[in-house]
Order: structure tokens, then C-alpha cells, then sequence
């Protein structure tokens, strides 16, 4: 049995003493099942999102890479303990993560948007100003506690704001006609077009991102521990090129077909 | 405490006790005239009119009213002949209305159930001197059976009270903003949970103090001829 410990532990120390790149390496801890962001096959081979951020990343920085796949929730602790060197697996930046590990630039976020019935006046609205002030006096219902709540509360405070603990409450009433429009992230409201009650309804053309205001959280980071500086630096010089040359733009296209990036700020 | 967010919660929750008690004193102004007549028709001879009593008494009280609150409001407002309805849809459109309906058709059933105790503890002598002195059906109802009934009914209608003031917490989850609702939001926004929810407790402790030296008063009122 101590052998076996025993035994054990060196394997994992192996692991770990293999894991961590050397130089010209980098390897990247993922979920793998968490599509379209991150998805592995049996073999080990990570495609979606993350997969080409990361390819992408590896490019710029003239690093040879290699996914680590492993639950989502066991992420943060694995970097800690030094299993990889980077987490890219649509992890958004909070400041509880924060207190954990360290986060490179924001590089993409999904949209929140506004979805209204097709004929209604804030469909054809381009701008953030305008859709802002045509909300005072509609009914807005968002999912109660999240971000989206916290942004109408403070920028729209004469919007007659309706709550619901699930968004799936929110939805029947959007279809029931009890509210004029709904307000959360692009996902949430593409599953309720999705949907047969989603039919008559559309996206109002605006993204409002964290770039317009910050308490809509700080968007998808590459997760970096704490004591590697140098690599965030490097990261985050990366990252925005990337973003700039339209790169992670495009390969988000391909997973969400649309653009989710994040400009450097 | 932080006296900060009390000064912060405070204002807010008020405005939610505004349309908690709106709700109490409309569902139970309609809840209370409903559960009479359906006191009346659970004593008819009539089998199927008292039958149809004891049935919606039955189905009523043995249904959570969060039930009967998200079948209302949730459920008939996908049905299309409610929304076509342009009467129905007023109702079964709006958050308030909707729990203002259900509190009503719950508390009708409570109240229906208490009356007919009240109704039934008249002693039948009295009903037939009533009848004797040559007294009508209305004029016997008005002046010996429900002044009667009333009395001993008072006390565990006073329960029923307290019951749906509480129950107009549930009008939060069809967001309906009042005491609850606006605790709920207040909480997100401040995390500061145990502050919110006392305060919320203690605006809903003061009205049902009040209620209860209401009836209290009413029933010694009504009682001043016996002896204490």
C-alpha cells in the first residue's frame, strides 16, 4: 500500500514535472466539454473557440502548445498547482477568480442584447443612446441578481423593470406579450429564438458590451497564475494584437457566428 | 447594522408595504364576499349547489396557493382564448391582478369553510322563534344568523387575515413589487441579505399587529354584553 502511494505520487509528480512547458512550450488546461467553446474527442483533440484562440495565441508567441483537458471546476486549482501553464476555456473574469489566479486582457464576450417583438419601435434602433432612452416607460424583463439587472437599475432607471429568478419564466412572458423586450446575453436569447415562441421576435441591433460600462462584468480571459508575470505580459500584448488584426474575430464567427471579441481597453 | 442601509432599505420596502396592503384589502374585500356566498350555498339543501361548494373548498385549500399563483398567472396566459378575451386578458395580463385573483379564490375558501362553522354553531331555536315572530328568509339571515355567526366566526377569521398578508409575499415571484419583491431586488444589489429581510419581517410583524388589534377590538366590540 506505501509502495503504491508512494508509487503514485511520483506519477503525479511526473505528470506535473511533464506538464509544465519548457521553454518554447506552453501548455493549456480547457474543459473540453463545453461546446462550442471547448470540445475534446476521445483522442485528446481539443477543437472550438478555445482550441483556435489558443492556436492562435501559440502563433503569436512562437510557442509550441499542447491542451490539457480537465473539469472546469478543477481549473483553477491545476493551475495553482502548476498541471499547465494557462487556462483558456471561456473563463469569465470575476473578481472572486481574481482572488485565485491572475487574468490576462479580456479578449472576447458575448453580447447583451435586447430581444423585442418584430414590430416593435426598438426593433431598427442602432445605437446605445437611442435604445436607452426609447426603454424608459417600456416593461424590461431581465433574470433577477445578474449583471444585466445591476446595468438597467443604474443606466435606465425609467424603464419599469420586471425580475425573474429563471430565465425561462422571463421567456413565457416575453412570448405572453407581458413585457415589451428582454435583456441578457447573446446565448440566453438565441435559445429563446430558437424556440417556436421566439418566431415573432428579434434581436435589437445593439451590443452593449463591457466597454460601455464595466458592471457588465469584464468579459473571457486566459487564466495565468499569479506569479508569472513575464507570461501575462507577453499574453496580453498577444491578445490584443489579435483582437486588432480581426484574428479571434474571425475564428469566433466560426463558433458563434458572430463576432464575440473584445477590444483592448 | 449599517445605518446607511437602513436608511436605503427602508424607503423602498415602504413602497412595497404601500402594494402588500393594497393586495391584502382587495383580495380580501373580494375573498370575503365570495367565501360568504359560498357558506350559504355549502349549507343549501340543494345537493349539487352544495356539492359544487364543498368541491371548490376541497380543491382551493388542498393546493398551495404558489400553485394556484403561477397556474394563473403562467399557465392561462398561454392560453389563446384568454388572450383574445380582451376582460380576461386584463386580469390574467398584469402581475398584480393576477395575485390579487388568486388571494381572492384562496381566501374565499379558508373564509367559506370558517362561515360555515360560524353559520352552523347558531343554535336552531333561535332561528325558529326568528321564524315563529314571523321574520323572512333575508331579514332572519341579517338579523339573528349572521350576527351570530359573525361572532364566533371572528377569531379564526382573524387567522385567515394574518394568512393572506403573508400570502402576498408569493406575488413577488410574478413580479409583482412588494415588500418581498422589493426585498429580493434590494438584496441583489446590496448583498446584504440578513439586514433586507429583517427589516421586510418586521414592516410584516407591524401589519399584522395592527390587523390583530383590529379584530381584537372588533371582537370585544361585538361581545360587550358578555361578561368578562
Amino acid at each position: 500500500m506505501k509502495l503504491m502511494v508512494f508509487s503514485l505520487l511520483a506519477f503525479l509528480a511526473a505528470g506535473v514535472s511533464s506538464s509544465v512547458a519548457s521553454e518554447g512550450e506552453l501548455s493549456i488546461g480547457t474543459e473540453g466539454a463545453y461546446p462550442p467553446w471547448s470540445m475534446a474527442d476521445a483522442a485528446g483533440n481539443v477543437t472550438g473557440f478555445d482550441a483556435d484562440v489558443g492556436a492562435l495565441l501559440c502563433a503569436k508567441l512562437d510557442k509550441k502548445c499542447h491542451f490539457v483537458v480537465q473539469a472546469f471546476d478543477g481549473l483553477i486549482p491545476a493551475l495553482k498547482a502548476k498541471r499547465f501553464d494557462v487556462i483558456i476555456s471561456g473563463m469569465s473574469i470575476t473578481a472572486d477568480r481574481k482572488k485565485e489566479i491572475n487574468f490576462s486582457v479580456g479578449y472576447a464576450e458575448l453580447a447583451n442584447m435586447f430581444v423585442a417583438p418584430k414590430d416593435s419601435d426598438l426593433v431598427g434602433i442602432k445605437d446605445i443612446d437611442t435604445l436607452l432612452k426609447t426603454l424608459d416607460g417600456k416593461k424590461v424583463g431581465v433574470q433577477s441578481g445578474t449583471t444585466h439587472a445591476h446595468f438597467l437599475e443604474k443606466r435606465v432607471p425609467g424603464a419599469d423593470l420586471r425580475t425573474y429568478d429563471t430565465l425561462d419564466q422571463m421567456q413565457i412572458d416575453l412570448a405572453t406579450g407581458r413585457i415589451d423586450t428582454a435583456f441578457a446575453d447573446l446565448s440566453a436569447l438565441q435559445d429563446f429564438l430558437a424556440k417556436p415562441d421566439g418566431q415573432n421576435f428579434q434581436l435589437v441591433d445593439v451590443k452593449i458590451q463591457s466597454t460601455f460600462d464595466p458592471s457588465l462584468g469584464e468579459g473571457i480571459g486566459v487564466g495565468i497564475a499569479q506569479d508569472n508575470t513575464a507570461l501575462k505580459a507577453d499574453i496580453d500584448k498577444a491578445l490584443c494584437e489579435l483582437v486588432a488584426d480581426g484574428s479571434i474575430g474571425k475564428a469566433s464567427e466560426k463558433w458563434f457566428k458572430m463576432d464575440i471579441s473584445l477590444p483592448c481597453h | 447594522m449599517d445605518v446607511e442601509l437602513f436608511w436605503q432599505a427602508v424607503p423602498v420596502l415602504l413602497k412595497g408595504l404601500k402594494i402588500t396592503a393594497i393586495l391584502t384589502f382587495l383580495s380580501v374585500l373580494i375573498g370575503f364576499n365570495l367565501g360568504l356566498g359560498l357558506a350559504l350555498m355549502r349549507l343549501s339543501s340543494n345537493r349539487f349547489v352544495s356539492g359544487f361548494a364543498k368541491g371548490y373548498s376541497t380543491v382551493f385549500r388542498g393546493t398551495p396557493l404558489l400553485v394556484q399563483i403561477f397556474l394563473l398567472y403562467y399557465g392561462l396566459g398561454q392560453l389563446s382564448f384568454i388572450k383574445d378575451n380582451a376582460a380576461l386578458w386584463w386580469v390574467i395580463s398584469d402581475g398584480a391582478r393576477c395575485a390579487v385573483l388568486a388571494l381572492a379564490l384562496n381566501t374565499a375558501a379558508y373564509t367559506s369553510e370558517i362561515l360555515r362553522g360560524g353559520l352552523m354553531s347558531v343554535p336552531a331555536g333561535l332561528v325558529e322563534a326568528a321564524q315563529a315572530c314571523g321574520m323572512s328568509r333575508a331579514l332572519r339571515f341579517r338579523r339573528i344568523e349572521f350576527p351570530l355567526a359573525i361572532r364566533q366566526a371572528l377569531p379564526a377569521y382573524g387567522n385567515e387575515l394574518i394568512l393572506t398578508v403573508k400570502g402576498t409575499s408569493l406575488a413577488s415571484t410574478i413580479t409583482v413589487l412588494e415588500v418581498t419583491g422589493y426585498a429580493k431586488r434590494l438584496m441583489s444589489q446590496t448583498y446584504a441579505v440578513f439586514e433586507i429581510f429583517a427589516i421586510a419581517g418586521v414592516l410584516y410583524l407591524a401589519t399584522n399587529l395592527v390587523l390583530i388589534t383590529l379584530i381584537r377590538g372588533l371582537e370585544r366590540h361585538l361581545t360587550r354584553y358578555q361578561a368578562r
